[in-house]
């Protein structure tokens, strides 16, 4: 429905043979040199997220650490534009420039997903650890570690998706490397719309295939997550 | 069979025991205890039906039983040794049958386990509990995979390898038709009789179904100052189905002084809240 649509597209959009047509000159411009730019920038920044804000949010089991983390929470309506300064004061630009905007970015964000599935977890989970003996730390690799594992991962899996609304705007905003956000941004300057949507359909392609592994990831390690689903 | 029995060793002991949060009085001097019952040639545990209306304070009577919530005085002792109360002494099966649902059934129960024994004693202790509960062929399942029944026992084996004695079992027979009723019943019967300490408090709103496997019914009930404020609950009426010939009965509920007990209960339900 979607390509019978866009074949019935207004005059001024590429329709879908232009936008295959675009291919060649993309890859004649260095298409897998960037694809690979923005691939290894967006995982490095969705491992570093995790590092950062997966042991931040298992700790706001402890009430001490909770104003912290709210506070981060709230800085993800701060926009990424107005940190390029103090962050290249911090980072010194280039590639760790663009990974920190990155990883600011998408850890904010992170952060107050896994902070809402600990929060959200009932205190009978923990009354139950509680009762087979199971100490304060041990409670928390049990119950909020292991015991929601899956749903950690499946708000990683839609991070992960929004990593890539943010990488083509930091490409954008920081050229260094070049990258797919920053030859979309190219493209888009000369008005070459069909090249643009060859890119977009590129970014679509590749988040499908990263949502699937990630889903495929969950499958692997938490079996039971799909038992209770009405689809089963 | 024989209805001899003797009252041994305190098993469970609470004295004076309250609860408030901020000015609301929860419960206030609570006094009971459990003894051992002990019958010549049989296995006997005790069984104790904690009734009263919604919102009395059961739950959280519950969790002071379970270690789980401090109260605000007084104490319960549990075991012959009579320790001090502490989570995990006593094991608490809430309604939704609580269980790891990233572990198998194995797993689950090899975890309890673990606190009392070894590795290789838990592995052999759990596959025991699993052939007692006829639940040996789904060592391997997760928890979502179990029906409700199963799940309840699989709960009930975890709470018992981890506390060994102690159990509370909240509203366990809410919600089953007649005949799952009967068998939860009957488990509860088969549970209590594995040895002579355990000990298994049924919190329930269930009165003919606690009726029929309890030795003795606790009733709670709020007490009220003159001006009709509520001093919270407590123990109001205490009754021993043994002396009223119900106890230990094949077919309790057919007999007489079941339904005059029912019908008594009932009565004072609507005089409790």
């Amino acid at each position: 429905m979607l390509v019978g649509a866009w074949w019935l597209r207004p005059a001024f959009l590429p329709g879908p043979v232009e936008v295959l047509q675009a291919y060649p000159k993309l890859f004649s411009m260095g298409l897998v040199a960037q694809l690979y730019i923005s691939l290894s920038t967006n995982l490095e920044a969705i491992l570093i997220s995790c590092a950062f804000t997966l042991p931040l949010a298992y700790l706001t089991v402890l009430p001490a650490m909770r104003p912290l983390v709210k506070i981060l929470s709230k800085t993800r309506f701060l926009g990424i534009t107005g940190f390029v300064v103090l962050f290249t004061i911090l980072f010194g630009g280039g590639h760790a420039l663009k990974l920190a905007l990155l990883v600011f970015g998408m850890s904010m964000f992170l952060i107050t997903s896994l902070y809402d599935v600990v929060e959200t977890i009932p205190r009978e989970e923990f009354d139950h650890a509680r009762t087979l003996r199971i100490g304060p730390w041990g409670s928390v690799l049990e119950v909020v570690v292991l015991g929601h594992l899956d749903v950690f991962l499946d708000t990683v899996r839609q991070n992960a998706a929004m990593g890539w609304v943010m990488l083509t705007m930091v490409e954008g905003l920081v050229r260094f490397e070049g990258g797919l956000g920053a030859m979309m941004l190219a493209e888009d300057k000369h008005i070459r719309l069909d090249a643009v949507f060859a890119i977009q359909l590129l970014v679509l392609a590749i988040g499908i295939v990263q949502d699937w592994a990630l889903v495929w990831v969950r499958h692997l390690l938490c079996p039971y997550a799909a038992l209770t689903l009405e689809r089963q | 069979m024989t209805r001899e029995y003797k009252l041994r060793d305190t098993l469970i002991k609470i004295s004076n025991l309250g609860l408030k949060f901020g000015d609301k009085a929860v419960l206030a001097g609570l006094d009971a205890e459990v003894k051992d019952i002990v019958r010549p040639g049989i296995i006997t545990g005790q069984v104790v039906g904690i009734l009263g209306p919604s919102g009395i304070g059961k739950t959280q009577l519950s969790r002071i039983l379970a270690g789980l919530q401090e109260p605000t005085s007084g104490g319960i002792t549990v075991g012959v040794t009579q320790k001090p109360i502490e989570a995990g002494l006593v094991g608490f099966v809430a309604q939704n049958y609580p269980l790891l649902r990233h572990r198998t059934v194995l797993s689950n129960l090899e975890l309890a386990a673990h606190n009392l024994h070894d590795a290789k004693a838990a592995a052999e202790k759990s596959m025991d509990y699993l052939k007692l509960f006829d639940l040996a062929e789904k060592w391997d399942q997760y928890p979502a995979e179990l029906s409700g029944g199963q799940r309840q026992r699989v709960a009930i084996a975890q709470q018992l390898l981890c506390s060994e004695h102690y159990l509370i079992l909240d509203e366990p027979t809410t919600g089953l038709d007649p005949i799952m009723k009967d068998k939860v019943v009957e488990m509860i019967r088969k549970v209590s009789g594995l040895s002579e300490e355990n000990t298994i408090f049924i919190v329930t709103h269930d009165i003919p179904a606690v009726m029929s496997v309890a030795d003795h019914l606790w009733l709670l009930g709020r007490v009220r100052n003159e001006k009709g404020e509520s001093l919270g609950a407590k123990i109001v009426h205490q009754y021993d189905l043994i002396e009223r010939g119900i106890a230990w009965e094949p077919n309790p509920s057919l007999l007489p002084a079941f339904t005059d007990l029912l019908r008594e209960i009932r009565s004072k339900f609507e005089t409790l809240n």
